[in-house]
């Protein structure tokens, strides 16, 4: 693919500007901003790592990215957009790309970056990374061609691998913390980011600080990518477990971001003049995971059954409360990404008891207990299945709801023997060929090979109208085989105080480049 | 003497063997491990098990056991997984808010405690009595992080005359340190000091009809001189017993009021690292608590030979 046409294809893909990121226009939209400053963020608890590539949970990369960088990110339409790289081509059919990295960007040690760097944090990420060992199959060889030029050679096209290196997990670290962490985690944490790490107080904070040589890109700021600047002198992310605390601080002026509050604060936060919520919009949507290797859920007629019993809307309220949480949608993908479908919209949400008991019937079901696996440590998940048990046993299905903390229900699920369905959520995935829902290897194994061939199709297709149409045939597979149980939409509540200027509250994905504190 | 306190010390041995062991195996069946909780929520498995494989999480648990009892004898606790340091660092830089907040708890809950026993106890079955007995039973009967969480709402939000949360190291400064402990210290102690005030007002009542007692009545001494010279020494003993297990369970077990005020104390170290599974700062953190426990209960023993000359160790 040349250059235009593969800024045609990117430009093609923005059909819709994410919702949340329509904001209405602030007052300080004209203010100077205003460089110093300490931010305080006070979140949720300590992240299970600094290391982003080692781990899948968002804290750690939405720490750590104001640190370490990617060659590519996302602009507000989720389209990669470069960001250590300068530019890139695709050639030889789509197996060949030719990553050119932008000059004099240093990392915080001082040194440049290079491709001697990017080629071992990519194979690094290849190798520990979820989505990156993923990925890898796809990929050849990663070479440096010179040092400002990285060539990766693909076995089979995959249109997935940009979205790969867009994600924060493909950061990029000097080659030597790379060769001091061997197998294991990184030992420093250095990186080419507008902030360098300082120190992490376990249970205290985490700090950051400016970094005085950051090379930003030029462009105006877009999305997650264009310019970046640290306005801040220092940010401290602190450790404040307890929900209510979090609020209080950001109330008192303690601190000036508050993530995860509780939905059901929202109006008390409206009516304080000093707080302005963020509704991280969307962030995932809540799921029942089926086990396709349990004798008894691997019966497509008892999956079905599970389906066609539910009704989502009181086991959305039960878990979110107001409506300005939580959305009735049959998505695989959200309505704010160019993927979003309503195909087998009707298998969703159907709350046909009938249907159920006659599914039930015709599967053979003789009251054998499905064992739900839940937790309270994300309450909605427990509240979700609490009501769904209930509407699952009015059809005549028996649920054994096993209520354990979150390291135990992600050891359980691990094994195919111990459950039968779990309650999860499934957060925002910008690229529809590694959506966690549609992958085989993800607890539940559900490897269907009608979806296996679609998925596979996809990766290899780059047209926008083409790929969309797979979209539409894999979300059909999704409903008629049942992959999972997709109850709905959810959204989160982060709080900020007012004056933490910036677009921060507007993007699914926090981030404090670009934002000050106005006094 | 000496015998007894050396018998005392070296049974501190077989207790930390019991513990050990019983630790590692509970901390081991519990299911969920440190591996997934890194690779994250969405993880491959086979990420999952190449993690476990670095952390030696996949040998088998015989073998795991013997090398934890190994490096145990030389004084080692292991390496944390997630703070990526020695458990030993990490308990060490835990004491300072565990201890500070303990102290402070303990005193708050001994001045309150201790004198509305006594009050309680000489003023029996009056107006006095029955009023500090009944805010003894709302104490005791109020959960400390309600207490803790009020507390906030009134003094951090309402009135803003103190932090919502969040510890200031003493090297800081002895004031703003005071100043961060003590909504946490007060919540705390509020809840002990009315079971200290229970027992104190139970045992002096019994020592209050001794015979002993009527004998100093009748040969004419004051009221002030019965009740706080010759009452109190032999009725503070249950009480010292009391504040004793206090103060240990709060070493280890302030972990509801670190985790609302957000105090980075051995009880907030210990519940992040069950929740994560961090198998050596569980396995190091049980065993202080227990060597503490075990301390004491030592040194309560030995307080009581101070008040009561008729006791005797041998």
């Amino acid at each position: 693919m040349n250059r235009m046409s593969r800024r045609a294809w990117f430009g093609s893909i923005v059909l819709a500007v994410l919702a949340g990121l329509v904001s209405t226009p602030a007052a300080w939209a004209q203010e100077t901003p205003r460089m110093g400053g300490v931010l305080k963020v006070a979140s949720i608890g300590e992240p299970p790592t600094l290391d982003i590539p080692m781990s899948t949970a968002t804290l750690v990369y939405e720490i750590m990215w104001h640190v370490n960088e990617s060659l590519f990110t996302y602009d507000k339409s989720f389209t990669p957009v470069p960001l250590l790289a300068d530019s890139w081509t695709l050639t030889d059919k789509g197996l060949k790309y030719t990553i050119t990295l932008r000059k004099s960007v240093k990392f915080h040690n001082g040194k440049e970056m290079t491709s001697a760097d990017v080629v071992p944090s990519l194979r690094r990420w290849g190798r520990v990374a979820s989505v990156g060992r993923v990925l890898w199959k796809y990929v050849e060889s990663v070479d440096a061609k010179d040092p400002y030029t990285v060539v990766i050679s693909m076995k089979q096209a995959s249109s997935s691998l940009i979205y790969g290196l867009s994600e924060a997990h493909a950061a990029i670290y000097p080659k030597e913390s790379i060769e001091a962490a061997g197998e294991g985690q990184l030992k420093e944490f250095i990186g080419t980011g507008p902030f360098r790490f300082v120190e992490h107080r376990p249970d205290r904070h985490i700090k950051l600080a400016r970094f005085k040589d950051y090379s930003a890109r030029t462009e105006p700021p877009n999305g997650f990518g264009g310019r970046r600047t640290a306005y801040f002198d220092e940010i401290l992310f602190l450790t404040v477990p307890e929900t209510a605390v979090r609020l209080a601080g950001v109330e008192t002026g303690e601190y000036h971001h508050a993530m995860f509050i509780k939905q059901d604060s929202y109006e008390r936060v409206k009516n304080i003049p000093t707080l302005e919520s963020r509704i991280v919009k969307p962030r995932g949507w809540a799921v029942a995971v089926m086990n396709h290797k349990s004798p008894l859920m691997s019966q497509t007629k008892l999956r079905q059954a599970f389906q066609a019993a539910l009704d989502m809307e009181p086991i959305l309220v039960a878990g979110f409360g107001s409506r300005d949480f939580y959305r009735l949608d049959p998505g695989v993908f959200f309505p704010e990404q160019p993927w979003h479908s309503t195909t087998s919209a009707k298998l969703y949400n159907q709350h046909d008891k009938d249907k159920a008991r006659r599914l039930l019937k015709e599967a053979g079901y003789a009251g054998q207990p499905l064992r739900w696996v839940t937790t309270r440590e994300y309450e909605f998940m427990y509240k979700n299945a609490l009501v769904a048990k209930q509407q699952l046993e009015e059809v005549g299905m028996t649920v054994d709801m096993q209520v354990v903390d979150w390291a135990t229900l992600n050891n359980r699920t691990e094994k195919a023997d111990l459950w039968e369905v779990f309650s999860t959520g499934f957060v925002f995935s910008a690229d529809p060929a590694s959506h966690v829902a549609l992958r085989c290897t993800f607890n539940g194994w559900w490897c269907n090979a009608e979806k296996e061939r679609l998925l596979g199709e996809l990766q290899g297709e780059s047209d926008l109208k083409k790929r969309k149409a797979i979209i539409d045939r894999i979300q059909t597979v999704f409903y008629e085989d049942v992959g999972s149980v997709k109850l709905g939409d959810y959204f989160t509540l982060d709080v900020a105080r007012r004056d933490l200027r910036g677009d921060f509250r507007t993007a699914p994905r926090l981030y404090f480049w670009n934002s000050w504190l106005a006094k | 003497m000496r015998t007894y306190l050396l018998r005392r010390v070296l049974a501190v041995i077989p207790v930390m063997l019991v513990v050990a062991t019983v630790t590692f195996v509970l901390v081991h069946l519990a299911p969920g491990d440190p591996a997934s909780i890194i690779a994250g929520p969405d993880a491959t498995p086979e990420n999952i098990a190449r993690l476990r494989h670095h952390l030696g999480l996949d040998e088998p648990l015989p073998s795991q056991l013997v090398h934890w009892y190994g490096r145990l004898l030389r004084g080692d606790l292991g390496d944390s997984i997630f703070l990526r340091r020695p458990v030993t660092e990490a308990i060490v830089e835990r004491l300072e808010p565990t201890l500070l907040l303990t102290s402070w708890a303990t005193l708050i809950a001994v001045l309150i405690g201790v004198p509305a026993g006594i009050v309680s106890a000489r003023y029996h079955n009056t107006a006095v009595d029955q009023s500090f007995m009944g805010l003894a039973l709302v104490g005791l009967s109020i959960p400390n992080f309600l207490l803790g969480l009020l507390m906030i709402l009134v003094f951090g939000v309402w009135l803003r005359w103190l932090p919502v949360a969040g510890y200031v190291p003493l090297d800081v400064g002895l004031w703003p340190n005071a100043r961060s402990l003590l909504m946490p210290s007060v919540s705390l102690g509020l809840v002990q000091s009315a079971l200290i005030a229970r027992i104190t007002r139970s045992s002096m009542l019994d020592v209050l009809r001794e015979q002993y007692i009527l004998a100093s009545r009748a040969k004419g001494l004051a009221e002030r001189a019965v009740v706080y010279k010759h009452a109190l020494k032999n009725a503070i003993i249950p009480t010292l017993t009391v504040i004793g297990i206090t103060f240990a369970i709060l070493v280890g077990g302030a972990v509801v009021i670190e985790t609302v005020f957000n105090i980075p104390g051995l009880g907030r170290l210990i519940i992040s690292a069950v929740l994560r599974r961090d198998y050596p700062v569980i396995q190091g953190v049980v065993l202080v608590i227990a060597v503490t426990y075990t301390l004491i209960n030592l040194a309560v023993d030995l307080v009581y030979l101070t008040l009561d000359p008729r006791i005797r160790y041998q």
